[in-house]
């Protein structure tokens, strides 16, 4: 059972007035944590964590230092936040530092299910079950997870912030493969274990993974690519990272850098990050206990941003956005909740307007050949098809892509009407459509 | 902490388990960093708490907590117990383990200078000369320089009788320069990229790095790297450099033949891999001059240890032999499933995970050439050197891997600088057509400490010894 709202808050207030500093901020994280694995058909890691961390952030002059423990007890705390103002005291003057924010109003979210709380190892293990179960009587393997998270989080500081909050994750993953070289995947992503239908998951993996058995060659070259929620959510990530945190414009390694204001993109995107979607999960303040703000970050094609905490929105006289990760971090602030507006597009028109293009399920092992441009490289996995004539011709072996997420989001052609949220490995949320792209570059593939 | 382990087994024991294991781990950390000319984080943590690992109904369950009283490990222990009973659900045969000795030992690692001690002025002051240096180039418009340090405190137990204490301390350090070109960010990094070099020991090795001696070389090398030519598109001999060929070993070589992954329990994220049980001992996995091995007794490496985090003593076995695949990286239940006992490749990340099986220091061995020679005996190629981005199928077959700088070699010389330039292949083609590696003056052991793997994400502190090698007919500048 983990520490409740009101226990961090206290926590957190306790660590702040332990500091002796100027100025004084305190996270505290709150995690009851279980995943449950399978693999081959049967269960083989069943885990559960429960760990709570305060970590202390000291300010002298300008000067800062940060120290972190899971050691609640008084000395180990008082050794903390010691810890804390000690490097402080090491630390040179930052004269772009602003001093610690004040605070604002958050929005109050309810992200707390009960039924979240109450799905422990037998009834995830029973959700296992039936995932595996669709594609054990088709003669496939299943591998996937079944997550519960139940998290609290309070943030504090000597300026007066004091913000507070639980929150219940449910996150599940399904791998389903056949002796033929076929793989599905399909996952989901909510705040409310009630609504997670472990049958239709199972059930969406394998059907992809029988339709894509006895994989074919595909020649390197330029294709149009449909590509579905969780390959869009890898772009999309890779995106927000580069392009869209102010550190990064500021560096000047951003594609945005320079061009705000500009259309850049398709006049088909529209890109906003949005803690306070409905449709979403997560905290709703960030990691400085600021508001997160609904962020535009491209207008119908125009790009704008990029997010900011309260270093970032000093130093380039914007406002604060609400995007502070825990400090330090080498990255300066970053949109964690990504949002893409839907279009007017059925997935089947969208392949139906293709003559010759890929439908791509999602990606692996995506990463950065050029920061600037977002030239990326990859892999698809579990459900590559060609698309000839309009339709989905044939299963293709997983390719390779080097292809820059600008341009592709500039040559966008149609945007899906349906949206999912997809949750990546990095943590966070994107609500995502499917989108089809005019021309993507295929410069290899697996045997 | 042995009185905590004990307690966890005995409440394990009660609660049903038929196996347990725990370990208790304290985990402290320091980092500092700099960011042209700003101190970015002076950060220090530490992180204590007990995972419990038991066989209950012939199935896995595991249970981690912060919370160090007895009765708070006792309820720790009672739902590993749990756990494990609802995985019983779907388990189609009882976890089997392969036979390990039981110990009673300690183990420490190498550390001259504890780097816990050295003040933080000190360390403050070498990363902001060090930076400064990086900043000698108009060009370069963005420096970044980092130290790192962790201490691990760690005692295992098992219901099989093993009680084993281990201590080590990790150190890292690294800086890179990024030009800013027209429309392009150009890093340069020494002595690797991904935050540099990582050993286990102490101050003394970070002493060793002359970290401001080399920033101007880095900074001229990056700047120099705005006018460079790019990439060209072709298939031609590559010589990699040993920091850039590590991480290929660890890709190409070290992903694919742990055993988990091949049989399948990795198989949703991390993914398989294209070696199959019946490659064993006949699947040519590169050429002759391609020998690996796994070892975990290599001196200040940072995948050395004293035991894996399932009590195996660590060992040294070769992966791959004159070019023939011979071995997996095991755990005990990985090996049991083929009738082997586990090669000691079980590691966590910390208390609250489960250990894995995982890279220890698995390196490409030394051949006879000398650099020079090798360059020398090359008319027409690409020098590859530190690695900027890298990629790798599923399966580990098809993988991409750009570098931060490299060369022409025309008539046996270095030539034209060539910036960001990348290479592709597919492993064992890749692998079987490497036809020189340089000799153990050229040898090194790079720590890699931020392998991935697991759910929960786990990150493991690998390392790989690996020198110059020269490979023949590989497709370069993909997508330029």
């Amino acid at each position: 059972m983990r520490l409740s709202e009101d226990q961090v808050r206290a926590l957190a207030a306790r660590a702040v007035a332990l500091t002796h500093a100027d100025e004084a901020e305190a996270v505290v994280m709150a995690n009851d944590a279980a995943l449950t694995r399978f693999a081959n058909n049967r269960i083989h890691q069943n885990v559960a964590e429960e760990n709570t961390t305060v970590s202390v952030r000291a300010v002298l002059g300008t000067r800062t230092g940060v120290a972190s423990t899971n050691r609640l007890d008084d000395d180990a705390l008082a050794a903390c936040c010691e810890a804390a103002v000690a490097a402080a005291r090491v630390a040179p003057e930052d004269p772009a530092f602003p001093g610690l924010p004040a605070p604002a109003p958050i929005e109050r979210i309810e992200r707390v299910c009960a039924s979240t709380q109450a799905f422990d190892a037998e009834a995830r293990a029973h959700a296992a079950a039936s995932i595996i179960e669709q594609s054990k009587v088709r003669g496939l393997s299943a591998a996937g997870t079944v997550a519960r998270v139940d998290y609290a989080v309070g943030i504090a500081n000597s300026r007066g912030i004091d913000a507070a909050m639980a929150v219940t994750d449910v996150k599940a993953t399904v791998l389903s493969t056949g002796t033929d070289g076929g793989s599905g995947w399909a996952s989901w992503l909510g705040c409310d274990a009630s609504r997670f239908a472990p049958e239709a998951l199972g059930d969406e993996a394998a059907t992809l993974a029988q339709r894509s058995e006895v994989p074919g060659s595909l020649d390197p070259g330029a294709y149009a690519v449909v590509l579905a929620p969780e390959a869009v959510s890898d772009v999309l990530d890779f995106l927000g990272y580069l392009g869209f945190g102010a550190q990064a414009v500021d560096e000047k390694s951003s594609f945005i850098a320079g061009h705000e204001g500009e259309r850049l993109l398709s006049e088909l995107i529209t890109l906003t990050d949005n803690a306070l979607s409905a449709e979403t999960v997560g905290l709703t303040f960030d990691f400085e206990g600021c508001p997160k703000r609904r962020t535009p970050l491209v207008e119908a094609g125009v790009v704008r941003g990029p997010v900011t905490d309260s270093y970032w929105a000093a130093k380039l006289g914007v406002p604060n956005s609400g995007h502070a990760l825990p400090a330090p971090n080498p990255y300066g602030p970053l949109p964690m909740n990504l949002e893409l507006a839907a279009g007017e597009t059925r997935v089947d028109e969208m392949i139906a307007s293709v003559e010759r293009g890929l439908y791509i399920t999602r990606f692996h092992y995506v990463n950065v050949e050029d920061p600037v441009r977002a030239v990326l490289t990859g892999m698809t996995r579990d459900g590559t098809f060609l698309i000839e004539g309009g339709r989905l011709t044939q299963p293709v072996k997983n390719v390779r892509f080097t292809q820059s997420a600008v341009d592709a989001l500039a040559n966008v052609e149609a945007v899906g009407d349906r949206r999912v949220l997809v949750g990546p490995e990095e943590g966070g949320a994107n609500l995502t459509p499917t989108l089809l792209i005019g021309s993507w570059q295929v410069t290899g593939q697996t045997r | 902490m042995r009185d905590l382990v004990t307690t966890a087994l005995d409440a394990a024991a009660s609660a049903g388990s038929t196996y347990a294991d725990a370990r208790v781990v304290l985990t402290s950390e320091e980092r500092i960093s700099v960011r042209t000319g700003r101190v970015e984080g002076i950060e220090s943590s530490d992180s204590l708490g007990i995972g419990i690992r038991v066989i209950a109904d012939g199935a896995w369950g595991f249970a981690s907590t912060s919370a160090l009283t007895p009765d708070a490990i006792r309820a720790a222990a009672r739902q590993a117990v749990a756990i494990a009973r609802a995985s019983a659900i779907t388990a189609a045969a009882p976890v089997r383990l392969s036979a390990v000795g039981v110990f009673d030992d300690v183990w420490r690692g190498p550390c001259e200078i504890d780097p816990f001690t050295v003040p933080l002025e000190e360390k403050l002051a070498l990363l902001l000369s060090a930076d400064e240096g990086l900043r000698t180039q108009e060009a370069v418009t963005v420096s970044s320089a980092s130290l790192g340090f962790i201490k691990v405190e760690k005692v295992f137990g098992s219901s099989e009788g093993s009680m084993i204490e281990q201590s080590y301390v990790e150190s890292s350090a690294g800086l890179t320069a990024y030009a800013l070109g027209d429309g392009e960010v150009l890093p340069r990094s020494y002595p690797n990229s991904h935050g540099g070099q990582a050993i286990q020991g102490g101050w003394e090795a970070i002493l060793a790095l002359d970290l401001i001696g080399n920033a101007p070389r880095v900074a001229e090398e990056a700047a120099a790297l705005i006018s460079a030519m790019p990439c060209p598109a072709t298939t031609t001999t590559v010589i990699i450099d040993g920091s850039q060929l590590a991480l290929q070993v660890h890709e190409s070589v070290g992903h694919p033949t742990e055993l988990d992954r091949v049989l399948g329990d990795e198989a949703a994220f991390a993914g398989t891999s294209f070696v199959q049980l019946s490659d064993l001992d006949s699947l040519r996995y590169g050429s002759t001059h391609v020998s690996v091995v796994s070892d975990a007794t290599v001196p200040g490496s940072l995948g050395s240890f004293g035991y894996d985090d399932e009590g195996v003593p660590a060992q040294r076995d070769y992966i791959v032999r004159e070019g023939l695949f011979t071995g997996f990286q095991s755990s005990r239940e990985a090996a049991a499933a083929i009738g082997r006992t586990s090669n000691g490749c079980m590691r966590a990340d910390g208390w609250n995970r489960i250990p894995l099986v995982r890279m220890t220091t698995l390196s490409l061995e030394p051949g006879t050439w000398s650099r020079d020679d090798l360059i020398a005996d090359t008319e027409d190629g690409i020098y590859f050197e530190t690695n900027n981005s890298w990629s790798i199928d599923d399966r580990r077959l098809n993988f991409q891997f750009a570098c931060e700088i490299g060369w022409e070699i025309k008539g046996g010389k270095l030539g034209r600088m060539i910036k960001n330039p990348n290479y592709t292949g597919i492993t064992p083609k890749f692998w079987g057509s490497c036809d020189a590696v340089c000799s153990a003056e050229h040898w090194q052991v790079w720590g890699l400490p931020n392998c991935g793997k697991g759910e929960p994400m786990q990150v493991a502190h690998v390392a790989h010894g690996a020198a110059p090698a020269r490979f023949r007919d590989v497709q370069v500048g993909v997508g330029r």
